[in-house]
């Protein structure tokens, strides 16, 4: 059984940084995915990216992303891409996040062939439990990217018949009345 | 003429902890800490439900998740004055041993070992002079030449490949690093180890919380475990047992293997027992009840003033009122608008962004206070308290460590050396050596209370229109954690959460006086002050970690420090 990691990563609280455990949670509520899939919402892990490195067989992440590109813009990172870069040095336990995790899998020699990184560009990260409009509007393609990956790595999934409730339990009553494409 | 060095890790939107020192003749001549980040989550929960507020606070910090759950929670009891059963207290009380494990065991080895480490030097180690050397220190199985060819192998690949990869920012060959080889690869070889164990700890965590990063058990006035010891939907003896099992290899890697190489380091290192003091005031809070009312604990609390161990004052509860009474946080050199201390009940978060002026405001961290003046919070502040109020089990792995580090390094070793650089490692290791031992009698407290037939997890909360404050708090891996709640009519008045790395991170206080990083970098000897890797080691040893996680991957490649020479 091929084991595969859907983590959304990121602090709900903390604006458009909450887009990859929102979009985690929405993958879940929609779709029934193959034996071996794993859905979850990882929050802002650090060293422990490692282990799910080092645990899976393909790994697709959700994360918000810093770039040059227009909030909601939807970019897509491969393996290459993100071990391209420099580790931080280690000031506290977040500095070593995504780059690190993978490098220090890669040293012990485990690390998956497969992982892909689903990045949107935020607009806001001040400490509110809200999206802003151009990353909520841009969650449908972070969906179908996930989803195509999906078919790309050969793993199945359907959607559900009777979606489950999402349990976007930080969000603000204002937000959770604002209809999602479902 | 002095020089200005910055560290500034570029690693998230806005950075996290920035250290700036002065140095003059190849030593620090002044320091400056700062958070880059600006802290207002607790603005968030204001008007919230207060048995809902754990589920946001877990969502500070994505290191220190549970820890924010449990002083969250533990606030609403004590404004509401309501005990919990006994059986959540040892669940609880696992939980957060098995945490602090789990992050001691990364502290040392993912994220400070390799500050004393020479990566570079492992290829020239002799594997048999290796575990000859191992199997001297320690009874540890995994010593075998065996292992340490294999990790040998795997650095030496790293470096034949020309692609340093994860090692590429270390100070290699630095001239403060002297370990030999063999050493080195010791060590390197555990650093590997470590990540199993870590993971095993960390499983124990999920077993009880229901899930990691994010534990779902919690709830105001007890946990939502259901207990039923023939039931596998259920706590039942299957996952007791298999939590025993963890434990077992867990206890075994701090005991022969995390506690030993913290020792042998010390050993090697024994200048580093002179270095990087700083504040000596202590401040701990009890934790780890016995009880559900809380008036006993395992792990003991107070406060030391000037280093005066002799006349140490305890706390007698975790939300003692020598502790309530004490804290204010002053925020003359924080970005906060504000002209005089505020006690956390009265706490305002009201952000006034200057830019960085080191004689002015130049930090997002408060300054907390205790009776008005700078605290030092972590391990080294428990294992003092408890080493000076006669703690029995403190006094057995203090004295444990003691002893080793003087037979590995043929050195005197005094409790007093523990305040320094060097010393908070060891503190850190001693907790985990005590923590450990705890672990598996919290364990058999819950097995042999189930056993009586109490199942009870829970006491319902019940509010009324009156307010009410209360203070919950945690002795954090980090140190002191406090959340600070005022409730009124079921709603969250105000909310307030001094962390421990508030503490530490502290900058100057309207009187000047240094918060407890900065003062520990004062006087520090630079080798090469463009590569200051003992500023590092003496920031690192406090395990920092700054509470207000903001995760977006930066795709630019911006993701190394800046150091900056000035």
């Amino acid at each position: 059984m091929r084991k595969v990691l859907i983590g959304g990563i990121g602090n709900v609280l903390l604006g458009d940084d909450g887009v990859g455990p929102y979009v985690a949670r929405l993958l879940a509520a929609r779709y029934e995915f193959a034996a071996g899939v794993e859905v979850a919402d990882l929050g802002t892990p650090a060293l422990d990216l490692i282990d799910h490195f080092t645990t899976n067989d393909a790994v697709i992440l959700i994360d918000s992303v810093n770039t040059e590109a227009d909030p909601g813009t939807v970019l897509l990172y491969r393996k290459p891409d993100i071990m391209r870069h420099s580790p931080a040095v280690r000031m506290d336990p977040h500095s070593p996040a995504l780059v690190d995790a993978l490098l220090s899998a890669e040293l012990f020699g485990v690390a998956p062939a497969d992982v892909l990184l689903v990045g949107i560009k935020g607009e806001s990260y001040e400490p509110v439990c809200d999206l802003s409009k151009p990353v909520k509007a841009s969650m449908e393609q972070a969906i179908a990217e996930v989803l195509g990956e999906l078919d790309r790595l050969g793993v199945e999934y359907r959607r559900r018949q009777n979606p489950a409730e999402p349990g976007i339990w930080w969000a603000t009553a204002e937000q959770m009345e604002t209809p999602l494409a479902t | 003429m002095a020089n200005r060095i910055t560290i500034d890790p570029i690693t998230r939107i806005e950075g996290h902890l920035r250290i700036d020192v002065e140095v003059n003749n190849n030593a620090v001549s002044d320091a400056w800490a700062s958070c880059t980040m600006w802290r207002g989550i607790e603005n968030i929960l204001k008007g919230r439900d207060p048995r809902d507020a754990w589920l946001f606070t877990q969502r500070f910090c994505g290191v220190c998740t549970t820890v924010h759950a449990m002083a969250s929670v533990r606030s609403v009891e004590d404004a509401l004055k309501l005990e919990i059963p006994l059986n959540a207290q040892y669940i609880r009380n696992l939980i957060l041993i098995a945490h602090a494990l789990h992050d001691h065991i990364v502290h040392f080895y993912q994220l400070s070992a390799l500050d004393w480490v020479d990566i570079l030097e492992i290829p020239k180690a002799d594997p048999v002079a290796t575990a000859k050397l191992a199997e001297s220190l320690s009874p540890w199985t995994r010593n075998s030449k065996t292992e340490f060819k294999a990790a040998q192998d795997r650095v030496k690949a790293v470096a034949a490949s020309g692609q340093l990869g994860i090692f590429m920012n270390g100070y290699w060959g630095h001239p403060a690093m002297r370990l030999s080889p063999e050493v080195n690869l010791l060590a390197f070889t555990h650093y590997m180890q470590a990540l199993e164990y870590q993971r095993k700890a960390l499983q124990v965590v999920g077993i009880l919380g229901g899930k990691t990063p994010h534990i779902q058990n919690l709830t105001v006035g007890g946990v939502s475990n259901a207990i039923d010891l023939d039931s596998t939907s259920a706590l039942d003896m299957d996952k007791l047992e298999t939590i025993r099992v963890l434990l077992t290899e867990v206890v075994q890697f701090v005991n022969q293997v995390y506690f030993i190489d913290v020792c042998a380091v010390a050993a090697l290192y024994p200048d580093w027992f002179k270095i990087g003091k700083g504040v000596n005031n202590y401040l701990a809070v009890p934790d780890l009840p016995l009880d559900s009312a809380g008036s006993f604990y395992d792990l003991p609390g107070g406060y030391i003033v000037n280093g005066n161990i002799g006349s140490v004052h305890p706390f007698k509860t975790a939300s003692d009122k020598d502790f309530r009474d004490g804290v204010s946080e002053d925020v003359a050199h924080a970005y906060y608008h504000g002209d005089k201390p505020l006690h956390p009940y009265k706490g305002v978060t009201d952000p006034d962004f200057t830019g960085w002026d080191g004689d002015k405001k130049y930090s997002w961290v408060k300054a907390p206070r205790f009776n008005g003046a700078p605290m030092q919070v972590g391990p080294l502040a428990q294992v003092l308290i408890g080493y000076a109020q006669g703690h029995p089990l403190t006094r057995k792995y203090a004295g444990l460590a003691i002893e080793t580090i003087g037979s590995v390094g043929h050195i005197q070793v005094t409790p007093g050396m523990l305040e320094s650089t060097l010393g908070r490692h060891g503190a850190r290791a001693i907790r985990a050596a005590m923590l450990a031992e705890l672990a598996q009698k919290h364990l058999q407290l819950l097995i042999d209370n189930v056993g009586k037939g109490d199942y009870a997890v829970h006491n319902p909360p019940v509010f009324d229109s009156h307010e009410s404050e209360g203070v919950g708090t945690h002795e954090a891996p980090r140190g002191t954690l406090s959340h600070w709640i005022v409730v009124k009519d079921g709603k969250i008045k105000n909310y307030q959460a001094v962390v421990p790395s508030t503490w530490n991170a502290s900058p100057r206080d309207a009187s000047g006086a240094h918060g407890p990083y900065e003062a520990s970098l004062l006087h520090t000897p630079l080798a090469r002050p463009e590569e200051p890797l003992e500023v590092l080691r003496t920031v690192h040893s406090f395990d920092p970690c700054m509470a207000c996680a903001c995760h977006t991957f930066d795709p630019s490649g911006r993701q190394i420090a800046k150091v900056k020479v000035l």
